[in-house]
């Protein structure tokens, strides 16, 4: 029953994708309803299986000798995620109906967010590293068909393959980790090496842990290779929502957490994630500040708590990570699709051009500034605990300093999070069109993630059993009620980082009275508009490759036999290798 | 040096390698080319059952040359397709037309 019931959860979205394709698009009603209802069906799936998550389910699918079996593990951390890529993935394709209505090749797109929920799952479930790399490609090529959606928009299709290129970058940091364990090891599954360290020796293991680090960092768009998310925003609403906010992005936190008893020992890899992450959270933040495209600031914010949750991770506190990650997919999605009913409604993405739409959308003005509290951190939200507990574990086991730089960056986001409220909903109205209301579908999915921002961390207790040490015995993850939550929240600490919101809030609040402060700041905001000039190296790349293949344009002659002799030439290379390279 | 079967064969496969790996690289015509490459399998197939024969395992060097033949019976007629309608598009059977990926 519930081996059926792991496969169910990634089979369910994969077939829906398929029959969704199938119908055609001049059924298109039909193929809304069909998407919603395997989609609901998904996420009932995921759901139904969190009461197996401690009793330790591995289904084995037997594939011959050579990588050994295809094995899923229906974990508490896996169960954590596929329960949110499920249901957060319902929640998107039911707000789709809405946002999507009336679009040409709805087959396409709702067969590649079904599909993209079932990878997702996959992901997480399995413990053979061969099926993660393939997923986690799976979920980058799906990434990129959705961001590239509208391929007639120049803009959408070069967001689409700058993601593309850079998960890339880090999926081959991935491959190379997992043909290390192999090679060392002789089995494709990595529970072993979890439970185990000492499997591979320390300069293997290294290499592995930095490896990861890279697809991580690429996957979820941490420093350097944070560049590919703002661009990402060109992808219909609810994708950014689903993948570039709540549940694709997490895959590289995920693999942290999941890796992080195995290489916690390696030297300066706990620092390296430690400081990706508080560089990304602080550079990013600034960047929201300055930026004026509404989906764009919810893009470097999401890069900004993904930092969080990396900076968690470095200072051993994985609990707080994953507990962030929780809160953030459910006010984040929230945010993206308030965003997303706004932009509907609007027709633009330019917050100079909003303002003042609090009066014709009430209940989004609501649900947003819900999300935007969380995002900020202000108490008793999700986000605030989660955020706080984050802050704790830097407080507790990383250098102090970068404690306080992730503070000011709490500040930072404060600031920018009431900047966006208040130009999208507030102030004079800047446009004449008029604005209609969200749809049925669209309210739909924003009231639950709406109230489930106001009361998911009453589950942290759960949520600390989910991950105790029943199901992830290597991890040491202790807690196992609110009450401990509550009790490590409040606290000095707690009031400094509160403070500092204030702070942040105050900023904007007496914004006019500032302007001394502001003008000082201005290098900082030109850097930040210019993307602290890594768009700049991007294009030197770019650059770079394309002369680099200009000159080497000259060996492809095109002739048959000069190809044989590369063939011949690099065979005998290799065999030389072999024979006596040892 | 005294000649038996194993130098023979090896003298055999060593000159069909050889012979085809020349034409591959010093011939332009498609048919050629493809007469070229039937000699390097020839010269593998010699290679299987040498082998099986070193290794005292018969069966199995010709059973795996049985499946080389039926593939490269496959190479052979799907390159000699498409050399006709390589000479039917160019006009030419020489690869030297095929190059206008070129640029």
């Amino acid at each position: 029953m519930a081996t059926t019931l792991l496969l169910l959860t990634i089979a369910i979205p994969w077939v829906g994708g398929l029959i969704v394709w199938l119908v055609g698009n001049k059924h298109a009603s039909l193929q809304h309803r069909i998407a919603v209802a395997f989609a609901l069906l998904a996420g009932g799936a995921g759901v139904a299986l969190i009461p197996y998550s401690s009793s330790q389910i591995v289904v084995n699918l037997p594939l011959g000798s050579v990588f050994g079996d295809f094995t899923f593990v229906a974990d508490g951390l896996g169960v954590f995620l596929t329960v949110v890529a499920t249901v957060i993935g319902s929640l998107a394709v039911i707000f789709s109906v809405d946002y999507m209505h009336g679009e040409d090749q709805l087959g396409r797109y709702y067969a590649m967010v079904l599909f993209f929920i079932g990878a997702m799952s996959g992901l997480v479930l399995t413990s053979n590293m061969l099926l993660v790399f393939f997923f986690w490609e799976i979920t980058a090529l799906c990434s990129y068909a959705l961001i590239s959606f509208h391929n007639d928009d120049p803009k959408a299709v070069a967001g689409g393959i700058k993601a593309l290129i850079i998960t890339q970058i880090g999926g081959v940091g991935l491959l190379a980790g997992a043909l290390l364990l192999f090679a060392v090891t002789g089995s494709m599954d990595f529970n072993a090496l979890i439970a185990n360290p000492a499997l591979m020796p320390a300069k293997w293991l290294g290499i592995m842990a930095f490896g990861f680090l890279i697809a991580a960092a690429a996957k979820s768009a941490q420093f350097p290779f944070q560049t590919w998310l703002p661009d990402a925003m060109e992808a219909p609403t609810p994708i950014s929502a689903l993948i570039h906010a709540a549940t694709m992005v997490n895959a590289g936190v995920y693999l942290m957490a999941r890796f992080y008893p195995a290489f916690k020992d390696v030297p300066g890899w706990t620092t390296a994630v430690l400081l990706v992450g508080m560089i990304t959270a602080l550079m990013a933040a600034i960047m929201a500040l300055v930026s004026n495209d509404l989906k764009r600031v919810l893009a470097y914010s999401t890069v900004s708590q993904l930092g969080y949750m990396f900076y968690a991770i470095g200072a051993g506190g994985i609990y707080a990570s994953q507990f962030h990650l929780f809160s953030h997919s459910i006010f984040k999605a929230l945010l993206f699709l308030g965003a997303g009913a706004v932009i509907h409604s609007v027709g633009t993405r330019d917050m100079r051009q909003m303002g003042g739409l609090g009066k014709q959308m009430p209940l989004v003005r609501a649900v947003f500034i819900i999300g935007g509290l969380a995002l900020a951190g202000i108490p008793i939200l999700n986000g605030f605990w989660s955020k706080e507990m984050v802050l704790e574990a830097g407080l507790a086991h990383a250098p102090i300093w970068t404690y306080i730089v992730m503070l000011v960056g709490a500040g930072i986001t404060a600031l920018y999070t009431f900047r966006c409220i208040w130009m999208v909903f507030y102030g004079q109205p800047q446009s004449e069109k008029h604005v209609h209301d969200a749809g049925p579908a669209m309210k739909v999915a924003l009231i639950p993630l709406a109230f489930a921002t106001l009361t998911s961390w009453l589950l942290a207790g759960s949520f600390g059993k989910l991950l105790g040490p029943e199901t992830l015995p290597s991890h040491g993850i202790e807690i196992s009620s609110l009450g401990e939550v509550i009790h490590e929240v409040l606290s000095l600490p707690t009031l400094i980082a509160l403070i500092v919101i204030a702070l942040g809030l105050a900023a904007w609040w007496w914004r006019g009275k500032l302007t001394g402060l502001s003008n000082a700041l201005k290098g900082i905001g030109k850097a930040a508009a210019d993307s602290f000039g890594f768009e700049a190296i991007n294009r030197g790349i770019v650059k770079g490759t394309q002369s680099a293949a200009e000159a080497l344009r000259a060996t492809q002659t095109g002739l048959l036999n000069w190809n044989i002799f590369g063939i011949i030439a690099g065979l005998i290379i290799v065999l030389a290798v072999v024979i006596f390279g040892g | 040096m005294n000649i038996s079967i194993p130098v023979v064969a090896s003298l055999i496969i060593l000159g069909l390698l050889g012979i085809g790996l020349y034409a591959l690289l010093a011939v332009r015509n498609l048919i050629k080319i493809i007469i070229a490459l039937q000699i390097m399998v020839k010269g593998v197939l010699v290679a299987f059952i040498l082998a099986g024969r070193l290794q005292g395992d018969m069966a199995t060097a010709q059973s795996m040359a049985l499946v080389v033949i039926v593939a490269d019976t496959i190479v052979a007629v799907v390159g000699l397709a498409l050399a006709v309608q390589i000479r039917r598009h160019t006009g030419k059977l020489d690869t030297t037309a095929l190059t206008t990926l070129r640029r």
